[in-house]
């Protein structure tokens, strides 16, 4: 008998099945698979495992149905022409076979010229869109604006239209009608009369209503005279009213804006139909006390009046806050994509709130300068740490006119104040929202940010921070109008939906592999490194009693050394890269740097340390790699480094990936080299090294899926280092292998576990979403620990000796007593 | 004399070995199976034992492969 030992993992075993599976079909798709499999995977040895894993891979499970989403499954085949015959019904009828007999497009009547359209709408609410297709930009702003992309693969987009995206789309102008219009003017065939009523109904009521801040005084505006009636009959709005002697009780102010300047989807529309949108409109407002602003936000969330209100901003009609004179520089050419998110935000002339999501490296600073030069007043800039403090300062100089004293930091280390009325503070979120006893002079100075009324907050990396801070901050700050800039608006913890109602919709998502093609930022080759366990390494790694060890024991596998060694070696010598290796874990962070004899930073560094070891890697030719704990994943800027080598990763955080891969993605070397077809195909490197066999795999699968939906594949490599590499890289004989292994089962539990740092609300959820899976706790190995952590406390207080014992008030010591009553 | 044990041959790769060599481990003594471990990448084992071998096996693949919600 013989095992074979499946190495493929899910999204492979998943063409394979395909070819296994299908009977009629079955030789097209092992043409499909092979072709595929060969532009995919030019690394031959790849390709080789493949094909042994066609042979053997699928025997354990045959019948078992595929699992994978649908867009996978178009991923795989849409991209072969011979497969790929949208007009022949058959077709649809034969991915419904394979998803279960589920789906049945057979009866979809196409359009005459559907060769021409470049939308597929479903009844839920999914749309696919055709890249290839001549219409492909028109009808990919348009998508953005409306649905929620959810996988953007080369050839085939998915989006899925939300009531979250919906309200997005009306927020930046967009109407029920123009939505229909334009949805079914792209689309392949007639529209489901469920998407139809779907849009209806989440949109009727949005965007009738809009609040805005004009002169200091807050108004209720809308097109619509007889809803501000309805809104005027809730007890509580109508209270919050503010009538005016001078304009006649029970009559709203009418006033003229312009249509909307920043949608263009107009040009998809017939002619008539644009000039009525671009033409000028009446709108009708009430004003409302200030005071009473949040309790008329809340009575009209869809829960009590359902009219959600958008908030924007008249900045150009603002008399009231004094103008910061600042601008552009010349120099400062926004790119087409950044002027597009501009022209999201400044639509109809007047400033929305909303966040804005590019990849890191494509310059999301600039757009948050622009935008604050755009709107010429005050503004509150908020960072996550003291070192993008310093980087957002520095970019708002090396941008704009604004002069130095116009311009502040505010951290623990620079207590800066701006002379003048006017100005732009940066500063970092736990600064606005530390709840403790501040130095008296950053009381003054919190104390003026309170008070000021802010023409622009701006709010960076909004991913990262915990939804209850975000509240604090906005409720302490008062400002006119919000934006958020981020690359991964993913969580562990599922609470990005909070970000729509705190700070506003989404207003602008950038395409990843647009913005590559464009050569806005680096093609990135990612590829996953197998590296086969050891046979002691794996049998340390089988034994209940090393559960604690279990991460330490993956990570230190020799032969993943061997090959992060060998990697770095190529990289350095044969390409002269700049390389930065990335470890959560301490104990495999000093041991490879050490024994590489490489600099490390992790949270301990000082700053003095880190801006030294930082200087020399920009600057010295001799310090080509650097090792970094998790603390350089978030906005170290380290433009130089080109190769990324990922030997432990915080389990199966999508966002750490792809923050991590933001480390490489700014553009580098000439314009025209990086472009499509120019002369470097890849022009950065990511490789993720994860042991087989070992809980890693599923976290790496798990981590990928984020950059998968981005459109980026990763490339497996199971040969590294290659066999004729032998003694020159280290750990080549058994025994320096075992006495590494030694050492890692000496070593205390406390030495090999992750490093934790501050403010890691993402780490709790995870350890939360384990808790409740107990098979995955007791497989995390040294994230266990944590978990072991929580148990202990409980134990504790459940013996009633520590914390929880209620005592008696009276019985409290006096030094207590205050703090308790 | 010659003794002939009648068993099953398993070849596998290096971690598999170990693998099922822990499991066998795990068992107790009356139902431990491997008669004989030939080498890092062989054993000779009882001839009953293939399909529990082979459900040890699933079970550990399923534990570390990630599958995408749907």
């Amino acid at each position: 008998m013989s095992i074979s030992k499946r190495r493929d993992k899910k999204p492979r075993r998943f063409f394979i099945r395909q070819s296994a599976v299908s009977s009629v079909y079955g030789f097209s798709f092992s043409i499909t698979l092979v072709r595929k499999t060969q532009s995919h995977l030019n690394h031959t040895t790849a390709f080789a495992s493949h094909f042994q894993a066609m042979g053997h891979g699928d025997k354990g499970r045959p019948n078992k149905k595929p699992k994978f989403g649908k867009e996978d499954y178009k991923k795989a085949n849409f991209e072969d022409d011979d497969v790929y015959h949208l007009d022949d019904p058959d077709d649809d009828d034969r991915y419904g076979d394979k998803e279960g007999g589920k789906r049945d497009f057979s009866k979809l009547e196409l359009k005459p010229d559907h060769a021409n359209r470049p939308l597929w709408a479903c009844a839920d609410g999914r749309i696919f869109l055709e890249t290839f297709s001549p219409l492909y930009k028109q009808a990919y702003d348009f998508l953005i604006a409306i649905a929620e992309p959810v996988c953007r693969p080369e050839s085939m987009h998915e989006y899925n239209l939300t009531p979250h995206s919906l309200y997005a789309a009306v927020s930046v102008g967009l109407e029920t009608e123009t939505i229909i219009a334009v949805l079914s003017k792209l689309s392949k065939a007639k529209l489901p009369k469920e998407m139809i009523d779907f849009i209806y109904a989440s949109t009727t009521n949005y965007g009738k209503v809009k609040l805005v801040l004009k002169k200091n005084r807050y108004l209720v505006e809308s097109p619509f005279p007889e809803v501000l009636q309805k809104l005027l009959k809730d007890e509580v709005i109508g209270r919050a009213r503010v009538v005016h002697e001078d304009s006649g009780n029970g009559e709203f102010t009418v006033s003229k804006t312009a249509g909307e300047l920043g949608s263009r989807h107009e040009g998809l529309l017939n002619e008539a139909e644009a000039a009525a949108a671009a033409e000028e409109r009446e709108t009708h407002s009430f004003e409302i006390d200030p005071s009473q602003v949040e309790n008329v936000k809340q009575r009209c969330l869809p829960n009590a009046l359902n009219y959600p209100m958008l908030e924007e901003y008249d900045f150009r009609n603002d008399t009231i806050n004094p103008d910061l004179d600042m601008e552009l520089k010349p120099q400062a050419q926004p790119r087409p994509y950044q002027e597009k998110s501009l022209s999201k935000m400044f639509g109809n002339g007047r400033a929305r709130s909303g966040i804005i999501v590019l990849p890191c490296g494509a310059g999301k600073s600039l757009v948050g300068v622009s935008a604050a030069s755009r709107i010429r007043k005050s503004c509150l800039c908020l960072a996550t740490n003291a070192v993008s403090v310093d980087q957002w300062a520095f970019q708002f100089k090396l941008w704009s006119t604004i002069r130095d004293d116009q311009i502040c930091r505010f951290t623990s280390d620079s207590k800066e104040r701006f002379r003048g009325n006017a100005g732009v503070v940066v500063t970092t979120y736990n600064m606005v929202a530390f709840g403790g006893k501040r130095s008296e002079e950053s009381e003054k100075i919190i104390e003026e940010i309170r008070n000021r009324e802010w023409g622009l907050l701006l709010m960076d990396e909004v991913h990262v921070v915990p939804a209850h801070m975000f509240r604090k901050v906005i409720s302490l700050t008062k400002s006119h109008c919000k934006l958020g800039l981020t690359a991964t608006l993913v969580r562990e913890d599922e609470r990005i939906t909070d970000l729509n109602f705190l700070i506003g919709p989404k207003l602008y998502e950038a395409n990843w592999l647009d913005l590559v093609k464009g050569g806005f930022i680096a093609n990135v080759q990612c590829a996953e490194v197998w590296c086969p366990m050891t046979k002691e390494f794996f049998a340390e790694y089988l034994k209940k009693e090393n559960s604690k060890k279990k991460q330490a024991l993956y990570v230190m596998n020799p032969n993943k050394f061997r090959a992060c060694e060998f990697l770095i070696r190529f990289h350095e010598q044969q390409r002269g890269d700049k390389i930065i290796v990335f470890a959560d874990n301490l104990f495999a962070l000093t041991e490879y740097a050490m024994k590489l004899r490489k600099p490390m930073i992790y949270g301990a560094t000082s700053h003095i340390e880190r801006t030294k070891i930082l200087e020399a890697f920009k600057t010295s030719r001799d310090v080509n790699t650097v090792f970094l704990s998790k603390v350089g994943d978030n906005s170290i800027d380290i433009p130089e480094a080109n190769v990324i080598i990922q030997i432990s990763s915080h389990a199966g955080s999508r966002r750490q990936e792809a923050q991590r891969l933001g480390r490489i993605l700014r553009a580098k070397g000439k314009h025209q080299d990086r472009m499509a077809g120019g002369k470097e195909e890849y022009n950065a490197f990511f490789y993720s090294l994860v042991s087989t066999d070992t809980q890693e795999m599923y976290y790496s699968t798990k981590r990928q899926q984020f950059l998968i939906d981005q459109g980026y594949s990763f490339k497996v490599i199971t040969s590294l280092p290659p066999a004729d590499a032998g003694a020159e890289l280290s750990y080549h004989r058994l025994d320096d292998q075992l006495a590494l292994l030694g050492k890692v089962l000496n070593a205390g539990d406390d030495m090999v576990g992750l490093e934790q740092l501050e403010d890691d609300a993402d780490q709790i959820a995870l350890d939360a979403a384990r808790r409740s899976k107990g098979s995955m706790s007791a497989m995390s190995g040294a994230n266990g620990m944590v978990y072991m952590e929580y148990s202990t406390g409980r134990k504790l207080a459940g013996q009633g000796q520590l914390k929880s014992k209620p005592k008696d008030p009276a019985k409290r010591h006096h030094l207590f007593k205050k703090r308790f009553a | 004399m010659v003794n002939a044990i009648k068993g099953m041959f398993i070849s596998c790769d290096i971690p598999m070995a170990q693998f099922i060599i822990n499991y066998n481990a795990s068992l107790p003594a009356s139902h431990r199976f491997i008669i004989h471990i030939l080498d890092n990448t062989h054993m000779f084992v009882q001839p009953h034992v293939a399909d529990m071998i082979r459900n040890a096996i699933s079970e550990f693949r399923e534990q570390i492969s990630y599958e995408k919600p749907t």
